[in-house]
């Protein structure tokens, strides 16, 4: 069962690719309208999770419950990727997220599949991501494939969230952005879940996540190292040491952490 | 009945000495070759046409079997960093360039009608007449030693086999080599193999050349068996039926492709025999038919429910890629 | 001379829309589904035969036997899909390739066990000819023209336009994406088939109607000429697989004309195709419209 506060609570969730096990048992709750931000190092399984949690890849073990957009527990264990959207759960990967031979327009189109076709819903939703995304808005006519790294995340947001979700992964937002629309990205994450969207992310920019995260989770090799509220793990030796790189004053993390830090 | 079983292991012996080729180019190395029928054909019409041009047979064949390996490098140079799909597709188009080829250099093959018209047409050419004074030599030694006359296809398969069973047994060496084990690499992980410094590429055309020696010399056996044969007997189901052959004993077993070899001469040499109800019902060339519908039929069902094939058991035999 | 190139080319549009309406099929089950058909051939002789079941055997007029042959041919591709293809799902493009030959080997079979190995023709007039210009064609090259027309009108608007045409494109280029988007996959690729299965059964109707007669394996006499307009266009795009399709007619057709040197032995066409498709796979695999992309 899942507790009637958590959008996203995954269970002892062990998968992998063909002989290799990845996953080795992971626990991850997302209580509902607050951010959870997951973190370790390359190829820790953070990737591996987002897939098996959306149907990419199979659970070997584990269960996976969601909380659908009418408020009912929804396991999702089994569920093919492609029903999860109507649900309320949008995906953004790490790479290739957006089709590239295709126009932005019909990047959004599909994304706009689960509406159920390109009637007043859809029109009616568009106008909202287009507004959210006016980076994305004035190139609709264009290749997704021409775009920057950053308006190509900014379109796979938008693409994720057409169908107004009500938990969104997201798999390294800013990874291929310049670092002036990084900030931007961020910013948004933090208004969508101003707006009661519960947002999963899995971030290498450790110190700007952590900073807005409520809850982080640390994977290592597969398995749960760490976990605590952003603050905590911003200011917990062993994560700084490890994750966050020592040379730094904990001091120099605290500031920044006020700076950008918008939720309690 | 004695007839039909001398056919099937003379039809399996040259099938068993194709398929192994075709095992070590799919089986192990991962290359799906749909052209190796063409080799055979290459081989075959290299020491025919050396033949007729006044070459002797045992300097002919070392010729056709060349020839096989050289067309071969030809075609795995450019062709086998390709993406599977892609690599069956060219595959089988080089096969087939080569069929037209034949059917249309007439002066050269003797086209459509076959070898016969190795010489031109109105000339009966003849390529195999030391072979089958060798052969009725060998003849000779097997009815004094048991003391009948044996039929001529009997001393046929008495120099086949013995040179499958090499092969094969040269095969299984290869294949458990450290080159053997190379290759299955390659096919499991490219990228891992390249970066411990291993030539990838080097040892892919390797893989393809000894397919397409094998392939050679199941070519001679063939031409040797039949007094003419012209490019139709090359047809791109010729490699269908061996993939058929290595995918039945498990695609890395090496000792299964005779048994697989057999049993599958047997369907087809079987049509005259089966004539057994159910099938009784059907015209003999209709039979031809339905045992195509069932070896269709068969390959789908092992493909999808037993790619480990029959006798393979291991994860390594089964059709994954 | 200048008439003769005109009929050439004539002519190689006719069979090149035939190529193209098989080849735009076998692309989009390749990139979709990442199937390389080797039934599609005989996918094409289904309806050919299906369409002479109802033509001759039940002497039904020719449009409407041809219909029901694109309608059974399409529902064929549906079946094989749900049986055998389906299955396969997460199989190796080599597992998929095997399979579909044993398909091919079923079907070619069971259509020379069912209507023997004689030649067959549709019902229809082979003698007649119009004269249009300077170009002689027979009724089957003017149905052949029309139902192209149609068929790659209606594909071409199907995928620019529609949600199925973007799904299918969606899942040419990123088929997990694509699933995440919300694209129905499993439902998608019965549609696909529906529709490659429509078009092969239409290709080979009017491949039956340009040669005259046909048996049971002329499908796959002819499926490496559709895998080379598959390849030329770039697996996976429809658009590429029509330009493909009709680039290979033409070439080979104009070929033969005889102001290149007397012409290329008509013989030597299909060669030149095989050709033409290995150098395509050797240089540009990603086809001559398509951008680079990694094979
Ligand atoms: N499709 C795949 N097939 C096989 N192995 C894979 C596949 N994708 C990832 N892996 C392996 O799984 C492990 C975990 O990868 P994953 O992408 O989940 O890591 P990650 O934590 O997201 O790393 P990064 O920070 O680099 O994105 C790695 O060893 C990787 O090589
Ligand atoms: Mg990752």
């Amino acid at each position: 069962m899942i507790a009637p506060d958590l959008a996203l609570h995954a269970t002892g969730i062990a998968a992998g690719y063909g002989d290799a096990r990845i996953l080795h048992g992971v626990d991850i709750k997302v209580i509902q309208g607050t951010i959870v931000t997951i973190m370790g190092p390359n190829g820790s399984g953070k990737s591996t999770l987002l897939k098996t949690i959306v149907g990419l890849v199979r659970h070997l073990a584990g269960t996976t419950l969601i909380r659908g957009r009418d408020g009912q527990p929804v396991d999702i264990t089994r569920s093919k990727p492609y029903g999860l959207a109507a649900l309320g759960l949008s995906y953004v990967p790490q790479t290739a997220n957006v089709f590239a031979d295709m126009s932005v327009l019909e990047n959004l189109q599909l994304g706009g599949l689960p509406l159920g076709g390109g009637g007043a819903l859809f029109q009616q939703r568009l106008a909202t991501v287009l507004e959210l995304f006016p980076v994305v808005s004035g190139r609709l006519a264009s290749r997704a494939g021409t775009l920057s790294g950053g308006q190509r995340q900014m379109l796979a947001m938008a693409r994720a969230l057409i169908t107004d979700p009500v938990l969104l992964l997201l798999d390294e937002p800013s990874a291929g952005v310049q670092p002036d629309f990084v900030d931007q990205i961020f910013s948004k994450i933090r208004e969508f879940s101003q707006l009661g969207l519960s947002v999963l992310i899995v971030e290498q920019k450790a110190r700007q996540s952590l900073a807005f995260s409520d809850y982080a989770y640390v994977l290592e090799m597969g398995r749960n190292r760490f976990e605590g509220t952003g603050r905590e793990l911003l200011h917990d030796p062993a994560i700084i040491d490890l994750y966050l790189g020592a040379g730094r004053k904990p001091a120099a993390t605290r500031t920044e952490a006020q700076d950008v830090r918008i939720l309690p | 009945m004695l007839e039909f079983w001398l056919f099937v292991l003379a039809t399996a012996g040259i099938y068993t000495i194709f398929s192994l080729g075709l095992l070590v180019q799919f089986g192990i190395a991962g290359l799906p070759n749909f052209g190796n029928g063409a080799f055979m054909a290459i081989s075959a019409y290299a020491m025919a046409i050396s033949v007729v041009n006044g070459l002797p047979m045992w300097a002919a064949a070392p010729v056709g079997i060349g020839a096989a390996v050289l067309f071969g490098l030809l075609l795995a140079i450019p062709t086998v960093r390709l993406r599977s799909d892609y690599l069956a597709v060219a595959t089988i188009a080089a096969g087939e360039i080569v069929r037209y080829l034949a059917l249309n250099l007439q002066e050269l093959t003797g086209g459509a009608a076959g070898t016969v018209n190795l010489l031109g047409p109105g000339i009966a050419a003849d390529y195999n007449s030391s072979w089958l004074r060798f052969q009725s030599g060998v003849r000779g030694l097997i009815s004094n030693l048991v003391g009948q006359r044996v039929p001529s296809d009997v001393a046929f398969i008495a120099i086949l086999w013995p040179v499958a069973l090499l092969l094969l047994a040269a095969v299984w060496y290869m294949v458990r080599s450290p080159w053997g084990r190379t290759l299955r690499a390659i096919r499991e992980d490219e990228t891992a193999v390249a970066a411990l410094g291993k030539d990838v590429f080097a040892y892919k055309l390797q893989a393809f050349s000894v397919g397409a020696a094998l392939a050679g010399v199941a070519g001679l056996f063939f031409a040797w068996q039949v007094s003419s044969f012209s490019p139709d007997d090359f047809r791109p189901t010729l490699t269908f039926y061996a993939f058929v052959i290595v995918i039945l004993g498990g695609k890395t077993n090496v000792w299964a492709v005779p048994v697989g070899a057999v049993l599958f001469a047997g369907i087809f040499a079987g049509t005259r025999f089966l004539d057994f109800w159910p099938l009784s019902v059907f015209a003999s060339g209709d039979r031809a038919y339905l045992r195509l519908v069932l070896v269709g039929l068969g390959l789908i069902v092992l493909v999808i429910w037993r790619p480990q094939g029959i006798f393979g058991n291991r994860r390594e035999d089964a059709l994954e890629t | 001379m200048l008439d003769q190139l005109l009929q050439l080319v004539f002519n190689g549009l006719v069979t090149g829309s035939i190529f193209a309406i098989g080849a735009i099929g076998a692309s989009l089950v390749w990139g979709v589904l990442r199937i390389g058909n080797f039934a599609h051939g005989d996918y094409m002789a289904l309806g050919a035969f299906t369409t002479f079941t109802a033509n001759v055997l039940l002497g039904l007029p020719l449009v409407v036997s041809a219909l029901l042959g694109v309608a059974a041919t399409s529902l064929f591709a549906v079946l094989a899909h749900q049986l055998v293809l389906k299955p396969m799902r997460g199989r190796g493009l080599t597992s998929v390739f095997i399979v579909t030959v044993g398909l091919a080997f079923v079907i070619r079979n069971t259509l020379f066990l069912v209507f023997g190995s004689g030649a067959r023709r549709f019902d229809i007039d082979q003698a007649e000819v119009y004269v249009v210009g300077p170009i002689r064609m027979s009724p089957g090259q003017a149905i052949t023209i029309v139902c192209a027309l149609i068929a790659i009108g209606l594909v071409g608007w199907l995928l620019s336009s529609t949600n199925i045409g973007r799904s299918m494109r969606a899942v040419a280029e990123n088929s997990d994406l694509a699933a995440v988007t919300g694209v129905d996959t499993d439902g998608l690729a019965t549609i696909t088939w529906l529709i490659t299965g429509a078009l092969a059964g239409l290709a080979g109707i009017c491949l039956g109607l340009v040669q005259g007669t046909f048996d049971a394996s002329f499908g796959a006499y002819t499926l490496f000429l559709i895998f080379t307009a598959v390849v030329l266009g770039g697996i996976g795009s429809a658009y590429g697989a029509l330009g493909g399709g009709l680039a290979l007619g033409l070439v080979m057709e104009v070929s033969t004309w005889d102001g290149f040197a007397g012409g290329l032995d008509p013989r030597y066409k299909l060669i030149l195709a095989f050709i033409a498709l290995i150098l395509m796979l050797l240089v540009r695999p990603e086809g001559l419209f398509g951008k680079a992309r990694i094979v």
